[in-house]
């Protein structure tokens, strides 16, 4: 064969061939040598490093969110529960077309702008990639079928189920249990590692209120969760967990049938009511009016429904009035007369002759006798500290008020908690302002004046209180001076809870407890002392109160108040004289506690109530209060209150009833 | 001779049935070391790609299905006389250069690259992938019949007869095959016994083109993969995503692997293209540095009998073709291993008989068929002479 057709050497051309074949083989084998190598320094030289990366790849620890704590009313009604619900999210890296999806969806559910606005937002901000966003919380059940349905034609929409705070009775505990909302980032800086560690899982942490007080109690202990993921984030396994520890259920003194009387009492005003269980302190009802739907904030609310509730002005409903202070009026002059006789200016005999002003002496000024302006003008004529009360007479405490001067005034006062807080769960509780002459140089730079204190004596000028504050000292009246600490939080997980503070607290002792009782029958004669021939010596609260329902079977004893919003110059003397728009009107306060004076049975509410332009104390918030008191003794309590008729005791000599005439026609 | 022994054989009817039998054997030209070889490494793929996949049997018998196609084709063609394999390449060469042709008219595209046929009555394949043999037996043939070592012009004919395919492939937009079919010509001329200086003369110059090609050329994804190629850690998420993920299955693991179906980086999709390029990958981490041994084994032994066939070969075509169908089995071997380990820079190359696919397993069983009808023929020629 060889050499048939060519002059070709075949031996040598196989030869180079064979060259060829080895210098390849030769090549294949140090390729492969590198290959081994590469997979030796891969697989065994790095092979820890790469085994943690591969770990790193798919292990995450989870963390599982603790249950949040549920909040009771003290009759055990839920205030503040978790609903199960299904939100409906969107993982926008598997969604094909946003648009698209977000269209098809808006039939099957149903999307607000505000929905849409909301998750907008949420989208444009950082977030882990693979992450849900959510669309639409709570799902009616019809919805959650068509999402269920036609699932498959939607990648990358989920339902997820999730516990949400649920207040159940919306608007009525909107400030005093509060919300939760959205944790932002201030609230995460402000949390310490620990804190921080334990808040992992958490999306919402209370705003406002009990929720925010009690945070701590109602949160829980975050747990953990090793799981399996895939390289698009979803969880394909959990491989460990570490459970997470509900927070605990707690339970407060309010309760939720007073508080519904109180928020309807107040009808259609603003303004607050707070209502204090004298014995423990514990605040029966707090309410602050208008309120908002706590509800809103949960979800995150939509700037839809937030502008309105921020940029209403005037009813201001996210401002809680129950904690905020306003010139207290009439209301402190209870507290202004027990100053009187513990500091021995006034006794039960001292009076004075009122013409309707008071001068001081050397200066032409008047004071007026505020409550009068819009009457026929006048004075209360000979009065003592007893008529001052149920008559209200501000001439007598102008001239108490002179001769005890503003730092003893603001000593006794603060015994009552005025100026201060005296609230243990409460911190957030404005402490209004109680005047003295330090206070004046140090925030406004000036010397006390001499009108200042006569201002301050009927609750006017610098002096500043809240309703709770107000409610507060009305139950030391109530307690004939022992100290109340008011709280919200009654019961951890079915134990009563105690405070650390209330052992500290200061009672209020007078030289004569003969004072209390004293005091207390002239705030009795405020809601119960009726109309008789002789001139302005009735309750300055019969009316409305006592005579407006004869068959009132336990007393209250209380005080009016009635505050001015705008100067109104002293010269004008009937408000008529001046346009009063709808919000310069003055506030209506009063304050109570009832049953007074009940042979059985102690007092077992103080409140205050607080009627924002409400005009008059006797008027507008006295009756607000009687219902309040019914409500609690009689509908909720269900007290029985029925007193065995004793004889009527002979009437006490009256220093202010000189005129036998004037006696008789009383008894008339 | 080899004529003379075939009618010899099929013309004896009175022998008994053993005996019978064994001549049937050796008429039926098949190379049992390399039919063993080639089925242990599909089963091999087999098992990897039904990891990969996550058991997905439509897609196992899918391949399945292909393999026995492709065991068909190269039981079939290692019948055919290679005289006539020799006079046939030309016209098959012509039609495969049609085929690409009318791939650029009417192909389909898939993966970025226009690379299929969907002709009536046939199923979708690539005639690309057929150029990856088609082109080493053509050069086999025009350099075989010319005195060896080629002259310069002969070199400059058999670079146009490679480089008129891979021009057409390189218009599909199939870089990784054109690259193959290339090489696969290359290859051919190394064994011819091309001068080596030209081929380092040519290293040099294809090394000093290669910055103009990056600057001038090269597009935004090649450049890509050459920078994560040089460090995958400036862009971990996106260009260097795919060799860290690789790297990371690989290295975890370790020596005997997490085995199978328990590779993690595999099981939840943190390898790229686990089916087809990354498939070393999977079974480098499911089976360890003892299973990519294995298998880098089966193809040294592979390659070994290939290349042992080809040094027994009985004329030059015979040699050429079948050194350089071994050539570029291992070529595209190595090149996709090295690209999963991390020596070479990203390019879309399968790991051949194991990754997923249909034309390129058919291509690669028809060049094991060559192989086998070499074997044959070589026997045959040689066994008079014994």
């Amino acid at each position: 064969m060889t050499g048939r057709w060519h002059f070709r050497d075949h031996e040598a051309e196989r030869r180079l061939f064979n060259r060829r074949v080895l210098l390849a083989s030769s090549a294949i084998f140090l390729l492969l040598a590198i290959l081994v190598a590469k997979l030796v320094d891969l697989q065994v030289v790095q092979y820890e490093y790469f085994s943690a990366r591969s770990d790193g790849n798919r292990l995450h620890v989870q963390y599982v969110p603790p249950q949040r704590g549920v909040i009771y009313d003290r009759s055990g009604t839920l205030l503040a529960d978790n609903l199960p619900v299904y939100n409906l999210t969107i993982v926008p890296e598997e969604v094909n077309d946003l648009a698209v999806t977000l269209d098809y969806l808006s039939g099957l559910v149903e999307l607000s702008d505000s929905d849409l606005e909301t998750f907008e937002n949420q989208l444009r901000r950082s977030r882990v990639p693979y992450s849900s966003v959510p669309l639409r919380y709570v799902l009616t059940e019809e919805e959650k079928y068509r999402v269920a349905v036609n699932g498959h034609r939607m990648p990358g929409v989920r339902m997820e189920p999730q516990l949400m705070r649920h207040y159940p009775f919306d608007s009525l505990t909107a400030h005093s249990v509060g919300y939760v909302s959205h944790i932002d980032q201030q609230e995460l800086d402000a949390l310490d590692e620990t804190e921080f560690e334990n808040y992992g899982g958490t999306t919402h942490i209370g705003k406002t209120g009990v929720e925010r007080t009690y945070e701590h109690l109602l949160h829980g202990q975050v747990g953990y969760e090793t799981v399996e993921k895939n390289n698009r984030g979803r969880v394909m396994r959990v491989l460990a967990s570490t459970e997470a520890i509900a927070g605990n259920d707690i339970a407060l003194h309010l309760d939720h049938r007073l508080q519904i009387a109180a928020e309807a009492a107040l009808g259609d005003y603003r303004g607050a009511v707070v209502a204090i269980e004298p014995e423990t302190g514990g605040i029966l009802a707090m309410v602050s009016k208008p309120a908002f739907n706590p509800n809103l904030f949960v979800t995150g609310i939509s700037s839809r429904d937030y502008d309105p509730l921020v940029n209403d002005t005037v009813n201001t409903p996210l401002f809680d009035r129950s904690i905020s202070p306003y010139p207290p009026g009439s209301t402190i002059k209870p507290f202004l007369g027990l100053a009187g006789l513990q500091l021995g200016l006034v006794d039960y005999e001292f009076t004075i002759d009122d013409p309707g002003y008071f001068q001081l002496p050397g200066v032409s000024y008047r004071w007026n006798n505020y409550t009068m302006r819009t009457a026929i003008g006048g004075g209360h004529g000979i009065t003592d500290l007893r008529k001052a009360i149920y008559q209200s007479s501000d001439t007598f405490f102008y001239d108490l008020g002179h001769r005890m001067g503003i730092d003893a005034m603001h000593d006794f006062m603060s015994l009552f908690g005025f100026g201060g807080n005296l609230a243990l769960d409460i911190a957030y509780a404005r402490s209004g302002v109680l005047p003295s002459r330090d206070w004046k140089l140090e925030t406004r730079g000036e010397p006390w004046y001499p009108g200042d204190t006569i201002n301050s004596s009927i609750g006017q000028g610098y002096m500043w209180a809240t309703p709770l504050q107000l409610a507060t000292a009305a139950s030391m009246i109530a307690n004939e001076g022992r100290a109340v600490r008011p709280r919200m939080l009654k019961s951890v997980g079915g134990e009563p809870y105690r405070f650390e503070e209330e052992f500290s607290a200061a009672d209020v002792v007078l030289e004569d407890p003969d004072y209390w009782r004293y005091m207390r029958d002239a705030m009795t004669m405020v809601v119960h002392r009726p109309y008789s021939n002789v001139f302005r010596d009735y309750g300055t609260a019969y009316e409305a109160i006592a005579r407006a329902d004869p068959d009132m079977n336990y007393k209250i004893a209380g005080k009016t108040g009635t505050a001015q919003v705008v100067g109104i110059s002293q010269s004008i003397r009937s408000s008529t004289e001046i346009r009063v728009s709808e919000q310069n009107k003055d506030h209506a306060l009063f304050i109570a506690f009832a049953p007074a004076g009940h042979p059985r049975i102690e007092p077992r509410i103080a409140l205050a109530v607080f009627v924002e332009n409400g005009e008059h104390g006797s008027t507008v918030a006295g009756p607000v209060a009687k219902k309040v008191t019914d409500a609690w003794l009689l509908d909720i309590l269900q007290l029985d209150l029925t007193v065995e008729l004793e004889p009527e005791p002979a009437p006490e000599q009256d220093p202010l009833q000189l005129n036998p005439s004037e006696v008789a026609a009383l008894d008339e | 001779m080899n004529s003379r022994d075939y009618v010899q054989v099929s013309g004896a009817p009175q022998m008994r049935p053993t005996v019978r039998a064994m001549r049937w054997l050796a008429a039926v030209k098949i190379d049992f070391s390399l039919l063993v070889l080639v089925l242990s490494l599909c089963c091999f793929g087999l098992a990897a790609l039904y990891s990969a996949s996550d058991g997905d049997s439509g897609l196992i018998r899918r391949q399945a299905f292909i393999v026995g196609l492709g065991v068909i084709a190269m039981l079939t063609v290692a019948q055919f006389d290679m005289r006539l394999v020799r006079r046939a390449t030309m016209y098959v060469y012509l039609g495969g250069l049609a085929l690409l042709g009318l791939v650029l008219w009417i192909g389909v595209e898939a993966n970025g690259a226009r690379s299929w046929l969907d002709l009536p009555g046939l199923p979708s394949f690539q005639p690309s992938e057929l150029m990856k043999i088609v082109v080493p037996a053509v050069l086999a043939g025009y350099l075989s019949s010319r005195p060896l070592p080629p002259r310069l012009w002969h070199i400059i004919v058999a670079g146009v007869l490679v480089l008129i395919p891979t021009a057409l492939i390189v218009l599909q937009n199939d870089m990784g095959t054109a690259m193959l079919v290339a090489m696969a010509g290359f290859f051919v001329l190394l064994l011819a016994g091309m001068s080596l200086k030209l081929v380092v003369a040519g290293g040099l110059l294809v090394l000093l083109a290669s910055p103009l090609w990056y600057v001038f050329f090269a597009l935004e994804h090649q450049k890509n993969r050459i920078l994560s190629f040089i460090n995958p850690y400036t862009d971990p998420a996106g260009a260097g995503y795919n060799i860290i993920q690789s790297q990371i299955a690989i290295g975890s693991g370790g020596v005997y692997g997490k085995g199978f179906g328990e590779g993690d980086q595999s099981r939840l999709d943190f390898i790229p293209e686990s089916n087809t390029d990354f498939i070393f990958a999977v079974i480098a981490e499911e089976f360890g540095f003892a299973g990519a041994l294995v298998l880098i084994g089966l193809y040294a032994l592979l390659l070994t009998r290939g290349l042992l066939i080809a040094v027994n070969a009985h004329n030059m075509f015979a040699r050429l073709l079948a050194g350089g169908i071994v050539l570029i089995v291992f070529f595209n071997v190595y090149v996709n291993m090295a690209m999963v380990v991390g020596l070479l820079p990203v390019i879309g190359l399968p790991l051949p008989l194991i990754s997923r696919g249909g034309t390129a397993i058919v291509a690669l069983f028809v060049g094991f068929g060559l192989l086998m009808s070499i074997d044959a023929h070589s026997r045959r020629s040689q066994s008079p002479r014994d």
